[in-house]
């Protein structure tokens, strides 16, 4: 089985963000990035599976600019197997980035695309799901278990609810939350031979994939800095003011 | 305009200084002719016939001593100019690191001439080394240094910095170390993430002075650190000092005991590859590298121990072992270790370093009810203030059996000799943890500053406090770039004894001003055990102690630049 996990360049989910000063985007001039973190799940799953057994090569995709190989590193430098690296500024909106995924699985065919289920940058939520779409294959999403079969995924998902049991057909596209595994550390024999690993180069136009961009980013505003609280003298003014200023009771 | 002109035309932040590599290099110049003449007057005295005399370097020890340190202070300051250099070529040098730079220089030229700390309480001046009026006049009076001491170490530029650091705390933005190698960066970003996974963890391994768990022990082994520098021949990772030096700094920046389980593997490792036969290179060599065999040092002797050639501990040969007698000490590590690299005197005729021999002595792994489980082994537990996590021990040996061949390389009489070899690698790595060490203040006393008002505001905002951790900030990364100098040139197959023995003793002085800087920024908070920054001051104690102690480093550094002038 080969296994496809996509995987995005991101703000490092520890550092603080900041807003560009004409509120035009979020400032990532000198940001120190990471690989989104659900990727990084989605990523250490597919090599256990491999390590199990089940799968016989885990393959990483990056859609992104340049550094985006930087992210690739680190995940081969976790265990896979080689990446590839669609060169795309600026980065593409969810369903571009499901087309140039469907082209990679076109050239690539892949029994399993392990993604994230969002990353922690647009918080979007989509591209699993889009991709799913576009190959018609089936999908488990919010996946926090998974067991292979030979002609099926038996997979846990989170939903509000509680947990949902699936059987799923494959090929599929599953992506991960955050209770599937924790990613290991790449220790220094794998980050040495992470250099040596293949990284493949391609443009969205090599893939003959239209990106298209259909959202414009208005404005970008920091939330409100938080007011100072105030002293009451007794629950009756502590009532009064939560019925006529706070409106909550 | 004059340089000092140009800096005093400063905008509101007081930093601009407008060519600030060169009036760096230029004060840089005026430092090493400082310094040649201190070459010249400690030559004077310690060798006065040409040729460095034992009685001479006893009776001026403070002023050979004190040229080691003007020494150490002239290489940290170009290194710190060679890493601003590299910055600026690659466009990377940003205010933060040009303010390092030049806080770096303006204080470390100032003490030049006033007076370098060689502790808390011995200033060295040039006039202690007997450099005469003339020379220091014309090195005060060069514009260049003027200029820097007026307008470097300002209290606007360390407030400044302090601001810039504060503003990217969060991205643990310290200033760019400088690299300039991916993988470099990814070591040091993989490390520094296991070490934030352990670091409130090993707080309480302190505070219980607990062993490292070996669940831990096991993880650093997975993840390659006993095999980094061993060659790949032998199944290590051949990844060479520099990236040692940056696993040990991330590791010891989460706790100096991360950062050490290490040390006793590299030694051994540097012991077997420069001096072991090759059976015994194949039979150690891989197992070290894997975790396998965890080893200990068995060096120091109760009576014994920066004079180490004159040892006591005895190896008699008796038909195909040796029995060992004796009584060592500060074993670090020494129940939980499989392998003890153990120096002793095999030829009791000869009292010096000759007579003494190496053995790689195989012993079983011991627990805290029993922990020397063998014949002729006896021993106990030396309780400290910190450095814990292994354990100090004392051990005897009562006619302990080592078999003849694990005698190290095979020849008797070449202990001394073999373990001096691996100085320059144990020095680096030292260096490296003191670097981590101070880093870990640095970030603890940081964080703690932000958050801790007083006066209706944060306390990072008073100078006496925002200036302490700017000063922090640059001496780390002073003792950084001298640590990895060291690295490259152990690298690039150079000898380096001096060099590594200066990032030792700079970088284990700085360790421990942040510490205590750090613990005064917490004011009462850090003098309490909860706060890891407690821990962190009693760790950053042994660093001037330990790994040749800060006066024996300043003496090895002493007589080897003036035996290489003397040639």
């Amino acid at each position: 089985m080969k296994i496809l996990c996509p995987v995005k360049r991101v703000l490092d989910p520890y550092v603080k963000v900041r807003v560009k000063q004409d509120n035009s985007d979020v400032d990532l001039a000198n940001a120190k990035m990471a690989m989104n973190p659900f990727c990084e799940i989605a990523v250490e799953q597919a090599i256990r599976l491999k390590e199990q057994g089940h799968a016989s090569e885990v393959v990483l995709v990056a859609v992104g600019p340049q550094q985006s190989q930087e992210t690739l590193r680190t995940g081969l430098a976790m265990g896979a197997d080689r990446g590839i690296l669609v060169k795309a500024e600026p980065a593409p909106e969810p369903l571009g980035v499901a087309k140039i995924l469907k082209a990679i699985c076109d050239k690539e065919s892949p029994d399993l695309v392990f993604a994230g289920k969002q990353a922690v940058d647009g918080d979007n939520n989509q591209t699993g799901q889009m991709l799913s779409a576009l190959l018609g294959w089936a999908q488990g999403t919010f996946v926090s278990k998974v067991e292979v079969h030979d002609d099926h995924f038996l997979v846990t998902r989170e939903i509000d609810g509680g947990l949902e049991q699936l059987k799923i057909g494959r090929p599929a596209v599953l992506t991960a939350d955050l209770r599937l595994c924790e990613p290991r550390y790449a220790s220094l024999p794998n980050i040495m031979k992470a250099k040596k690993k293949p990284i493949d180069n391609y443009t969205p136009e090599d893939l003959g994939v239209e990106v298209g961009h259909r959202l414009t980013l208005q404005k970008v505003e920091e939330p409100p800095a938080r007011q100072a609280g105030i002293k009451v003298d007794s629950v009756g003014e502590l009532v009064d003011k939560l019925h006529d200023e706070a409106k909550v009771i | 305009m004059s340089q000092a002109a140009q800096m005093q035309r400063q905008d509101d932040q007081g930093l601009e200084v407008g060519d600030l590599l060169e009036t760096c290099r230029s004060a840089l110049a005026a430092a090493q002719a400082l310094q040649r003449e201190a070459e010249a007057a400690v030559a004077r005295l310690i060798a006065p016939e040409g040729k460095v005399e034992g009685k001479a370097v006893m009776r001026e020890q403070f002023a050979a001593h004190g040229y080691a340190w003007m020494a150490t202070y002239v290489a940290t300051l170009t290194e710190t100019l060679a890493w601003a250099d590299k910055l600026e070529e690659r466009g990377q040098l940003r205010a933060q690191e040009r303010l390092i730079l030049q806080i770096g220089f303006g204080e470390y030229l100032a003490q030049l001439a006033g007076g370098i700390a060689m502790s808390q309480g011995e200033l060295v001046r040039p006039e202690d080394m007997d450099v005469g009026s003339d020379a220091i006049d014309a090195f005060q009076n060069d514009a260049s240094v003027k200029a820097l001491v007026r307008g470097g170490n300002t209290n606007a530029a360390r407030m400044r910095l302090c601001a810039l650091l504060v503003e990217r705390f969060d991205q643990r933005d310290f200033g760019e170390a400088g690299f300039d190698d991916d993988t470099m960066e990814m070591v040091r970003d993989q490390f520094r993430k296991v070490a934030d996974a352990h670091a409130w963890d090993a707080h309480e391994w302190h505070l219980k002075d607990d062993l490292i768990p070996m669940a831990v022990v096991d993880q650093l082994a997975e993840l390659g650190v006993f095999g980094l520098t061993v060659p790949e021949a032998y199944d290590g990772l051949g990844m060479g000092k520099t990236a040692m030096c940056v696993v040990t700094e991330e590791l010891s920046r989460g706790y100096i005991g991360l950062g050490s389980l290490g040390t006793r593997s590299e030694i051994a490792a540097e012991l077997i590859r420069l001096g072991g036969t090759q059976a015994q290179k194949e039979h150690y060599l891989p197992r070290i590298a894997s975790g396998e065999i965890l080893p200990t040092a068995v060096f120091t002797e109760p009576n014994v121990g920066s004079d180490l050639g004159s040892l006591k501990t005895r190896a008699v040969r008796e038909g195909d072992s040796y029995k060992v007698i004796g009584n060592k000490t500060w074993i670090t590590h020494g129940a939980r270790s499989d392998l003890m690299t153990l120096l002793a005197r095999t030829d009791p005729n000869d009292s010096g370093w000759r007579g003494l021999s190496m053995f790689l002595a195989e012993k079983p792994r011991g627990d805290d009810a029993t922990p020397f489980p063998a014949d002729g082994m006896s021993g106990g537990e030396i309780e400290v203030l910190g450095y814990r996590g292994m354990k100090e021990y004392e051990i005897s040996f009562d006619a302990f059996e080592v078999p003849a061949s694990q005698l190290l390389g095979g020849v008797e009489g070449t202990g001394f000799k073999q373990l001096m070899a691996t100085f320059e690698s144990a020095r680096i790595q030292t260096a490296a943890r003191a670097v981590g060490v101070a880093q870990n203040a640095l970030e603890l006393a940081m964080g703690y500053a932000i958050d801790r008002a007083q006066f209706g505001r944060s306390i990072v905002e008073f100078p006496r406090v925002g200036g302490k951790l700017a000063f922090m900030a640059v001496e780390t990364m002073m003792a950084r770039q001298l640590t990895l100098a060291a690295a490259r040139e152990k690298d690039e197959d150079r000898r380096c004894d001096i060099e590594a023995g200066m990032a030792k003793l700079l970088a284990a002085r700085v360790a421990w001003s942040a510490a205590d800087n750090g613990v005064q920024v917490h004011g009462g908070n850090g003098y309490a055990l909860e706060y890891p920054i407690s821990r962190v001051l009693c760790d950053a104690r042994i660093l001037n102690v330990f790994e040749g102690a800060a006066e024996i480093q300043a003496q090895v550094i002493a007589r080897g630049l003036i035996a290489n002038r003397l040639g």
